[in-house]
């Protein structure tokens, strides 16, 4: 029943033998061990899981592995280059955006791709490009203000 | 105020580095090798007799370790409460019946998760049903469904172990009602005859949930020697170590629990579930390791729920708003097990009574069981709807006698020094400040008014800074390296709050070294001192105070070196960064951690340098000695409770659209007063996630039962606020520096919800000009309560 796959994730190949219904965000765990990409609610609703598939905010627990071959996937693991903080890593440990963490990755992500296509959102764009993500701690101000903050170059 | 280096500094996380690359361990990122994944199979009756339970199938599945049931474990029992008078109640499996919807039958442990998912498949349960009952006003009346008969208590209490002499009694549960309270200053039928209006409300409030991000989970191991390891999504480890010792009969030295970082809690794991036990039992069973992960729906379906309840309030007041008495009567739906209900129902009182002087008051309260999911605290305990139904109360009051709904609350607030009736004095009391400041931060003068489409609305609540919760206290230990580096152990549980880095920046600035200079281990049961955790809001008075005490006494010692290797005082130095000075020539480093270490070693036999501190919020010895020896009883309101209350306001600035019902928050101000902000940049989160927390639990957020089933197990059916819900939120702290919390600092972390709920159902009551009663405040009932006023849209 299981399938060989080739994933290519944070820019390394990986080749794994998963069965085909099997979820990226379970292989992505489990299968190559990256728990970082956390998942919370398993039906797409929380936003928890994403992952940036070619460039694109993706709730890895609604895409199968098997659809994801031959696309560029980045979870939060690569998020990071040489060891050096993303500046949004950065803000959000900064401006206090993170309590417990669970939605950490996630968001972060999502926040990515959003300056990547917007560097100069508004603060209502901002609430838009990252309302697929909730969180439970925070409530969201200071997440809000991390992203001004690295959007108006005030890190 | 004394200048600080490390505390009252908006520090970063010490943990935000790693929760920010996804590096950060969660009890559902572990897996150890071996290891089973553990499912359990739930009733999906409301209330039945168990008649047979078959296993045979399941257990010759390939790939299934190992099956239990409830005949198996027997009929050993936990619970949050467990005192002499209320045993504990329930059970991590059901015998002879289930009680409710997603209670564990049978606890399956397999290779992977979908050979369990089949083994569950396979168990054949047959049950006879029985009537079952919802309502709990239903429960109460003769005839109703019985849920429980006589609870039988089978082991000691913690009260017992610790040397309280009583023993638990059998709880013989007469027409379903679990517990009471009695509390009673005054002489309330003489204060109504005293007022000069009177006026009555019944409020009802549902059932909301804690929705931590964290899916909640347990993983649990034992060694050859028979010792558990165990990780879990826990607010502390005591409480789960002591409970899975009792539950599986073994030493409490055998379980060790470790630390995973805890995505979010809010109450939700404040003490155990049988899912916890079950892995254990499971790993026992199998001699694997096995891991439980709640899926999203079962944590919907079967994880504890804010306190359902029922609030019949009267309140007497003079003309001039002073209030004369206040007669409360609270029917509390414990659900299927008991859950927290005697604390919460005397926390309901308790968040009343440190606000607003009320000279004759009569609180009477129960805790009624009903066939529904169990109900346990959720930021607040209580709190929030004593807030909700005693201010919306209070609104109404105002708005009858024309006075402003500020000027009534400055008109009854208490006063710093008052002592209530049950010996608490208030030592800070920063409540009028707090709302005089939210006033002016919101302009509450300019835009106050009811009816109107824009309108405002007031709330305020109290807190306490931890608890009595016999035996437990906290403390810690700190121990100086020979780099200079001081590590720091702590039993606190950071799930988020903050924990690990305002107890490091305690332990920095009592020793006198930099913040990146303390090293934290905590939540590891073994190597940290015990900790009663990180609930009943016991954090940073509580734990905190240890942490202060612990650093100052390595601070003492290393103090007493220096002065015998430099020939000084020992009260004529002390230390910054590190480094020893003269108090008199602070620019001069004399000598260091390292060198005091090494003159241990030369002229004390390598005597090492370790500090330890402990702490409880009041001395036990008040609360079973003095007045009350002997007759102290939470549920008659005797006894001292905390040394420290905090209190919040909040004001809502809202608008309602007539026509559709809906509501638009345009601004919520909080003010806290958390005696001293060891780290404003967390305090500021705490409250802000207060605000948003609040304004879902008022306006949306609603946990559906129909037939004691949960009908809105997803996130998708039950909405918690995202990004596009906030609106502008200002946060304000008030610093009155409570004299015995560590650096003046007390309770901030969730208390002010409860002021929130009430702001924001005021606002919205003001905006349509009559009162709702029941929450959350949803457009459907907005506009049933505008229609019921005849009021047309304007």
């Amino acid at each position: 029943m299981k399938q060989i796959i080739q994933l290519k994730v944070n820019g390394q190949e990986y080749e794994v033998r998963v069965e085909p219904w099997k979820t990226l965000v379970d292989v992505i765990r489990e299968d190559l061990g990256l728990t970082g990409t956390k998942e919370a609610c398993s039906t797409g609703e929380c936003g928890a899981c994403t992952v940036l598939v070619n460039g694109k905010p993706t709730n890895s627990c609604l895409v199968l592995a098997v659809e994801a071959q031959h696309k560029d996937i980045l979870t939060i693991e690569g998020l990071s280059q040489g060891g050096k903080l993303n500046q949004l890593q950065e803000a959000f440990i900064k401006y206090g955006a993170i309590q417990c963490g669970f939605c950490t990755p996630g968001m972060l992500l999502t926040t990515k791709a959003l300056l990547d296509r917007n560097p100069q959102p508004t603060e209502l764009e901002i609430k838009e490009g990252i309302s697929g993500n909730l969180c439970r701690c925070t409530g969201y101000v200071k997440i809000i203000e991390a992203i001004s903050a690295v959007v108006k170059n005030r890190l | 105020m004394q200048e600080y280096s490390v505390v009252g500094k908006g520090l970063p996380r010490v943990d935000g580095i790693l929760k920010a690359t996804g590096e950060a361990k969660y009890t559902v990122d572990l897996v150890l090798p071996g290891m089973l994944y553990g499912r359990i199979l739930r009733s999906p009756h409301s209330h039945a007799k168990i008649l047979n339970i078959d296993t045979r199938k399941a257990e010759a599945l390939p790939g299934v370790k190992a099956v239990i049931t409830g005949k198996e474990i027997g009929p050993v029992r936990f619970g949050c409460i467990d005192t002499p008078r209320y045993p504990a109640d329930q059970c991590p499996l059901a015998i002879d019946k289930v009680r409710y919807i997603g209670e564990e039958v049978v606890a399956v442990a397999a290779i992977d998760k979908d050979t369990a998912d089949e083994a569950l498949e396979l168990i054949g349960v047959d049950y006879e049903e029985l009537p079952a009952v919802f309502d709990p006003e239903e429960a109460t009346k003769e005839g109703a469904p019985k849920i429980h008969e006589i609870i039988i208590p089978t082991t000691t209490t913690a009260w017992e172990d610790f040397g309280v002499a009583r023993k638990a009694r059998p709880y013989e549960v007469v027409n379903n009602i679990s517990n009471s309270a009695l509390i009673e200053y005054g002489d309330v039928e003489q204060g109504f005859k005293e007022s000069d209006y009177i006026r009555e409300d019944r409020f009802v409030i549902p059932s909301n949930a804690h929705v931590s991000m964290e899916p909640r989970g347990a993983l649990a191991r034992f060694d050859s020697s028979g010792k558990l390891e165990f990780w879990s999504t826990h607010m502390g480890y005591e409480h789960p170590r002591y409970w899975l010792a009792k539950v599986l009969g073994m030493p409490i030295s055998k379980v060790r629990v470790l630390k995973a970082y805890v995505g979010g809690a809010f109450g939700d794991s404040a003490w155990t579930y049988p899912f916890q036990f079950l892995a254990a039992f499971l790993s026992r069973k199998a001699g694997k390791p096995v891991k439980i992960t709640l899926s999203r729906e079962e944590v919907s379906m079967v994880t504890r729920l804010d306190h359902r309840m029922i609030i019949n309030g009267k309140i007497g007041v003079k003309r001039d708003g002073k209030i004369t008495a206040y007669h409360v009567k609270v029917i509390q739906d414990v659900g299927a097990y008991r859950g927290s209900s005697p604390t919460t129902l005397y926390l309901f009182h308790s968040f009343h009574d440190p606000l607003y002087r009320t000279p004759n008051l009569k609180y009477e309260a129960m805790g009624v069981y009903t066939n529904k999911l169990v109900t346990g605290p959720r930021r607040g305990n209580g709190i929030q709807q004593h807030s909700f139904a005693f201010e919306s109360q209070l609104d109404i009051v105002a708005e009858h006698l024309g006075i402003d709904p500020l000027e009534i609350r400055l008109k009854n607030f208490r006063k710093q020094g008052d002592v209530l009736a049950n010996g608490d004095r208030l030592d800070s009391y920063g409540l009028p400040e707090c709302l005089v400041k939210a006033a002016e931060s919101i302009g509450w003068k300019e835009k106050k008014g009811n009816g109107k489409k824009v309108a405002l609305g007031i709330g305020t609540s109290g807190m306490f800074s931890g608890a009595p919760n016999y035996p437990f206290g906290s403390a810690a230990t700190v121990k100086v390296n020979p780099d200079g580096t001081v590590t720091l152990f702590t039993g606190g549980t950071d799930f988020g709050q903050g924990h690990d880095t305002v107890m490091s920046q305690i332990a920095a600035e009592e020793l006198g070294v930099r913040m990146e200079d303390i090293i934290l281990v905590s939540g590891d049961s073994e190597t940290c001192p015990y900790d009663i955790g990180n609930w009943l809001s016991a954090g940073v008075y509580t734990s905190g105070q240890a942490v202060k005490r612990a650093a100052a006494d390595a601070k003492g010692q290393i103090l007493s070196y220096a002065a015998e290797a430099l020939g000084k005082e020992s009260d004529n130095l002390d230390i910054k960064d590190g480094y020893i000075f003269l108090r008199s020539n602070p620019e001069i480093k004399l000598t260091s951690f390292s060198d005091i270490l090494k003159y241990g070693i030369q002229k004390h036999n390598g005597d090492p340098i370790l500090g330890k501190g402990f702490a409880k919020c009041v001395p036990e010895v008040e609360f079973w000695g003095g007045a009350y020896k002997g007759t102290a009883s939470l549920s008659r309101g005797r006894g001292r409770f905390t040394d420290a209350y905090s209190y919040a306001s909040a004001i809502a600035e809202v608008e309602v659209d007539k026509e559709t019902g809906k509501v638009k928050i345009n601004e919520i101000t909080v003010a806290a007063d958390s005696g001293y902000d060891i780290n404003p940049l967390n305090v500021q989160g705490q409250l802000e996630s207060q605000a948003v927390m609040g304004m879902g639990d008022v306006l949306f957020e609603e946990i559906l039962f129909e037939n004691g089933k949960v009908l809105n197990p997803t996130l998708g059916d039950y909405r918690i606020p995202g990004p596009l819900d906030i609106s502008k939120i200002t946060t304000i702290s008030v610093q009155t520096n409570e004299p015995k919390g560590p650096f003046g600092a007390k309770e901030v972390g969730e208390g002010a919800r409860a002021a929130v709920w009430a702001a924001v159902s005021n606002a919205v009551c003001g905006a349509i000009g009559t009162r709702i009663h029941t929450l959350p405040m949803t457009p459907e009932r907005i506009l049933e309560a505008i229609k019921k006023k005849g009021i047309s849209s304007d």
